[in-house]
C-alpha cells in the first residue's frame, strides 16, 4: 500500500501538469466570452505565447523575462481581435481564425530563422527546473496532498487564478459590469457602462490568460519550444470552457476530467496487460479529444453560455 | 418652469428625415404625450434626448439651461431616465443587479450586493412600486419587468422620465397599473413624456399631446380642448373611420373544427385544457382574453409546431393526425402571426424574397429548383401595389419597413397563398390607425369571399367590432360564447378574468 502512495502522487502531480496549459486558455476564454466576445483564438495565442517566452528566456537567460515576453505578445494579439471584433465590431470567428492560421504560418518561420532549427527550440532556463519549482517538502509522502509538493510556480498560478477569476465575475463590480456586456450590452449602453471599454479589456486580459496557457507549455512543462506545440489544447480549452458553462470552477472541473483520461493514457500505454493491452495505443492517445467530444455531446443542449456571446456591438447612429 | 425644451431639432437618416425642425416646451409635473403613427419621428427625437442619437442640428434645454446631451451618461447626469420600448435588462441578472448597474454600491472594489438589496427594498416602497429584489427578471411578467424599469431610472434620480410606447406589451390591467403609477409620480412632482399612438391611451392620461406626423410637428393640443377624432385626424393627415365596418356573414359549411384540444406550453404545463369549437366559412370567430392564457398554445396546434397532448384538428372535414407547417398550410391555411419579426419576417431579406416565401417552390417562381426572378419581381411589384407597401422598392429589406408596413407585406404574402381559413393571431399588434383601419378592411374582405378566419386579439373593441362570434379564452378554457350583439365589452372584461362564466351550447 504504502509503495503505492509516490506512484499516485506522480500521477496527480502529472494530471495538474497536464491541467495547466489548458485551464489557463479556458480561463481565458470565460473572460473574454463573458464580455461577448467569442476567442477561438486561444489555440494560436498560446502558440505564440509559448514561442515568445521561450525566445525571451533564450535571449536573457532567465526564465521571468520569458514571461514578459509571453504575455508582451498576448496584449498585442489581444489588442488586435479587440481592434477587429470590438473596434470594428468584425466577425469573431474570422478574426480568431485568422489569428490561429498566423500563428500556424509565422511561428514556424520564427523558429527557423532565429534559432536555425526545424521542429524544436534548444533548451533554455524554465520554471520546470527542479531548483524553479515550488518545493512544499512537508507534503511529501502525504497521500493526494503530497502531488503539490513539487510544482511549477505557472500551475499554483492557474489554481489560485480559478478563484481571483470567480471573486472578479461574481463579486466585484466589474464583474458585475463584465456579464452585464456579455448579457445585454444596449442595457448596459443606457446605464452610462462604456461597453467598448469593457469588452477591449476582457478581450485583451482573456488573451494574455491564454498565453500564460502557452508559457506553461514551453517554459512549465518543457524547457523549449516545440513545432507541435498547443496540439489542440486551446481548443480543448475552449470546449473546457462550455462544458463549464463560462464559469471558472466549471471550466476547472471538466478539465480535471479530461486530465485524468489524461493520465488514464499515459498509464495505460506503460503498463497496460491482458485485454487492456489489445486496444492499440492510439486509441489511449485520442481519449481525452474523445471525452471533450463526449462531453460537448452530452451537455452543449443544456449549456447556455451569455445572452450576446459572439454578437458584435454597434452603438446606434 | 420649463422642464425640457427642444428647437429646431432635425435629424437626418440616410434617405429619411426623421425629425425636421421640431420645437417642443414640455412644462416640469406635466405628463406630456407625445403621439404619431409608426415613423412619424417619436421614437427618433426620444433617443436624441437621451444621448442615444446625435441631432444633425437643433438645441436642448433641460430645467432653462442649454445642454449637449452625446451619450446616455450625459441624459442620466440631467436627471433624464428613459423607459425604452424594448426592455434594457439583463435577463439573467436579479431585479437589484438590474437596478443598480452602473452606480453600484460598492466596498472598494468588491459589489456590495447585501446593500444594493436594501437599497432596492427602500426604494420600491419609497415608490410604491412593489418588486422582489432577489427575484431573476427572465422569472418576471412583463409588467413587473417595466416596473424594475421605471425602479432603474429613478435611482439615478431621474426627473424626467421618458416612456417609450410603455402600454405596447402590456395587458389591460398591467396598463392600468402603469397609469396609477404614471400618477403617483406626477403628484411627486415628476415630469413624464408619455410616447404613444394609442389615442385613447393618450387621452386618458396626458395633459398636453404633441402630434407628430412624417417627422413633422402637427400641433401641441390640451387634452381638455380635444378629442380622440380630432387626434386621429391630426395623427394620420385625413379624416380616419376608426369604426370598424361591419358585414353580414354568409356563413357556410365548417372549415376548422377543434375537438378537446389539450396542449402544453413550452414550459411543459397544460396551456390549453381541452377546448372545442369549429370555424365556419364566411365568418370571422374572436377569441378574447388576457395574453397568456392559451392563446400560445392554440397557434402552435392549429400550425403545426406543437403536437397536442389530446384532441382532434379536423380541416375541411378531413381529421389531421399529425400537423405539421407543410400539410396544413397546402391544405389551405393562411396565418398571420403575432409577432412579426420572429415568425412573419425574414428580417434581412427583401420585399420580393419575402413575398414568395412559403410559394418559392412552386411555378412560375420556380422551376427545377432554380428561382425565376423577372416573375417573382413582377409578382412583388404587383402585390406591393395591391397591398400598399411602403416603400414600393421591391428590394428594401423588411428591416427597413415600418411595423405597419411590415404586417401589410405579410398579409400580401398570405393572402396570395391559396387558403380556405385565415388564423390571425393579434393581427393590429403595435400598429397605428392607418395600418390598423387597413387590416380591419382586408380581414372583412377575407370574409366576403368566404374564408374562415379565427382572430385572436387582446384588444376588447377589435373582437366586438370585427367578430360575427365570441368565444372567450381564461386559463386554457373557453368559458364564454357569445355574439358582439348580446354581450358588452365590461361582460367580456369579467370572463376574461374568470369572474363570469357562461354555459355554452354543446358542439
Amino acid at each position: 500500500m504504502n509503495s503505492n502512495i509516490p506512484f499516485l502522487n506522480a500521477s496527480i502531480a502529472q494530471a495538474l501538469d497536464y491541467t495547466a496549459p489548458i485551464l489557463f486558455a479556458a480561463l481565458g476564454g470565460v473572460m473574454s466570452e463573458n464580455a461577448g466576445v467569442v476567442n477561438i483564438a486561444l489555440e494560436g495565442m498560446m502558440r505564440f505565447a509559448a514561442f515568445f517566452g521561450v525566445w525571451g528566456s533564450f535571449v536573457s537567460g532567465n526564465a521571468w523575462v520569458g514571461l514578459l515576453w509571453g504575455v508582451g505578445i498576448g496584449i498585442v494579439l489581444g489588442a488586435l481581435h479587440a481592434y477587429i471584433t470590438v473596434k470594428w465590431a468584425g466577425d469573431q470567428i474570422i478574426s480568431g481564425v485568422a489569428i490561429n492560421v498566423m500563428a500556424m504560418g509565422m511561428v514556424t518561420y520564427l523558429l527557423e530563422s532565429i534559432f536555425r532549427t526545424t521542429g524544436y527550440s534548444p533548451p533554455v532556463a524554465y520554471f520546470g527546473a527542479p531548483a524553479s519549482k515550488i518545493h512544499l517538502t512537508f507534503l511529501k509522502g502525504i497521500p493526494i496532498l503530497g502531488a503539490f509538493a513539487e510544482l511549477t510556480i505557472l500551475i499554483w498560478f492557474a489554481l489560485i487564478l480559478v478563484v481571483v477569476l470567480h471573486f472578479v465575475l461574481y463579486h466585484t463590480v466589474l464583474g458585475l459590469r463584465i456579464r452585464a456586456v456579455g448579457e445585454n450590452p444596449h442595457a448596459a449602453e443606457t446605464l452610462g457602462i462604456n461597453v467598448f471599454k469593457i469588452k477591449w479589456f476582457a478581450v485583451i486580459a482573456g488573451s494574455v490568460l491564454a498565453a500564460f496557457g502557452g508559457l506553461a507549455l514551453s517554459l512549465g512543462t518543457l524547457s523549449s519550444f516545440t513545432n507541435s506545440m498547443a496540439m489542440g489544447k486551446g481548443f480543448i480549452g475552449l470546449a473546457a470552457m462550455i462544458f463549464g458553462k463560462w464559469t471558472p470552477f466549471g471550466a476547472l472541473g471538466a478539465i480535471l476530467i479530461f486530465a485524468c483520461a489524461q493520465v488514464l493514457q499515459l498509464f495505460m500505454q506503460g503498463t497496460a496487460t491482458g485485454f487492456a493491452k489489445l486496444i492499440p495505443l492510439g486509441f489511449y492517445l485520442s481519449l481525452p479529444y474523445m471525452l471533450t467530444i463526449g462531453a460537448l455531446i452530452g451537455v452543449v443542449g443544456k449549456a447556455v453560455g451569455p445572452a450576446s456571446d459572439g454578437v458584435p456591438y454597434k452603438k446606434e447612429s | 418652469m420649463k422642464a425640457l425644451e427642444v428647437k429646431g431639432i432635425v435629424k437626418q437618416f440616410p434617405g429619411v428625415l426623421a425629425n425636421d425642425s421640431i420645437n417642443l416646451s414640455i412644462n416640469k409635473g406635466e405628463i406630456y404625450a407625445i403621439v404619431g403613427e409608426n415613423g412619424a419621428g417619436k421614437s427618433t427625437l426620444m433617443k436624441i434626448i437621451y444621448g442615444l442619437y446625435t441631432p444633425t442640428s437643433g438645441e436642448i434645454f433641460v430645467f432653462d439651461k442649454k445642454v449637449d446631451i452625446k451619450t446616455p451618461h450625459d441624459a442620466i447626469g440631467l436627471k433624464i431616465g428613459m423607459v425604452h420600448q424594448e426592455f434594457m435588462l439583463v435577463a439573467r441578472f436579479t431585479v437589484t443587479q438590474n437596478i443598480v448597474l452602473g452606480d453600484e454600491p460598492s466596498k472598494g472594489i468588491v459589489f456590495d450586493y447585501k446593500k444594493a438589496l436594501s437599497e432596492v427594498k427602500e426604494l420600491s416602497e419609497k415608490f410604491v412600486l412593489k418588486v422582489d429584489p432577489a427575484e431573476k427578471v427572465a422569472n418576471l411578467p412583463v409588467g413587473i419587468q417595466q416596473r424594475v424599469e421605471i425602479l432603474k431610472i429613478l435611482r439615478r434620480g431621474a426627473e424626467i422620465l421618458i416612456f417609450d410606447e410603455p402600454t405596447a406589451v402590456l395587458t389591460p390591467e398591467e396598463t392600468e397599473d402603469l397609469f396609477k403609477t404614471l400618477m403617483k409620480l406626477k403628484k411627486d412632482g415628476k415630469t413624464i413624456i408619455f410616447i404613444s399612438h394609442k389615442l385613447k391611451e393618450v387621452m386618458a392620461i396626458a395633459d398636453r399631446i404633441a402630434v407628430l406626423r412624417r417627422g413633422k410637428l402637427q400641433g401641441v393640443v390640451e387634452k381638455g380642448k380635444t378629442s380622440e377624432v380630432e387626434l386621429a385626424r391630426m395623427v394620420v393627415g385625413r379624416d380616419v373611420v376608426l369604426k370598424i365596418p361591419k358585414a353580414e356573414a354568409k356563413v357556410g359549411g365548417t372549415v376548422v373544427s377543434v375537438r378537446d384540444l389539450m396542449v402544453k406550453s413550452k414550459r411543459g404545463i397544460v396551456g390549453l385544457k381541452g377546448v372545442s369549437f369549429d370555424v365556419r366559412a364566411g365568418e370571422i370567430v374572436g377569441i378574447a382574453g388576457v395574453e397568456g392564457n392559451g392563446q400560445a398554445e392554440l397557434v402552435n396546434a392549429l400550425i403545426g409546431f406543437t403536437r397536442p397532448v389530446n384532441g382532434t384538428i379536423t380541416f375541411d372535414g378531413k381529421e389531421l393526425r399529425v400537423i405539421t407547417p407543410f400539410n396544413i398550410r397546402k391544405k389551405g391555411m393562411a396565418y398571420i402571426p403575432k409577432d412579426r419579426k420572429m415568425r412573419g419576417l425574414v428580417l434581412p431579406f427583401r420585399s420580393r424574397e419575402n413575398i414568395i416565401m412559403g410559394q418559392h417552390t412552386l411555378y412560375p417562381f420556380s422551376k427545377n429548383g432554380v428561382l425565376n426572378s423577372i416573375e417573382i419581381d413582377k409578382f412583388a411589384t404587383k402585390k406591393l401595389e395591391e397591398f400598399d407597401v411602403r416603400p414600393r422598392d421591391i428590394h428594401t429589406k423588411a428591416r427597413n419597413l415600418s411595423g405597419g408596413n411590415q404586417q401589410k407585406l405579410i398579409l400580401a404574402k398570405e393572402m396570395s397563398m391559396e387558403h380556405k381559413f385565415l388564423l390571425a393571431s393579434q393581427p393590429t399588434r403595435g400598429l397605428d390607425i392607418g395600418a390598423m383601419e387597413f387590416v380591419y378592411h382586408k380581414l372583412i374582405e377575407e370574409k366576403e369571399k368566404g374564408v374562415a378566419i379565427l382572430l385572436i386579439s387582446l384588444e376588447l373593441s377589435e373582437i366586438m367590432g370585427l367578430s360575427d362570434r365570441i368565444l372567450v379564452l381564461y386559463n386554457g378554457e373557453i368559458v364564454g360564447e357569445t355574439t358582439p350583439d348580446k354581450t358588452t365589452e365590461e361582460e367580456l372584461g369579467l370572463m376574461m378574468l374568470g369572474l363570469k362564466r357562461q354555459k355554452r351550447v354543446a358542439q
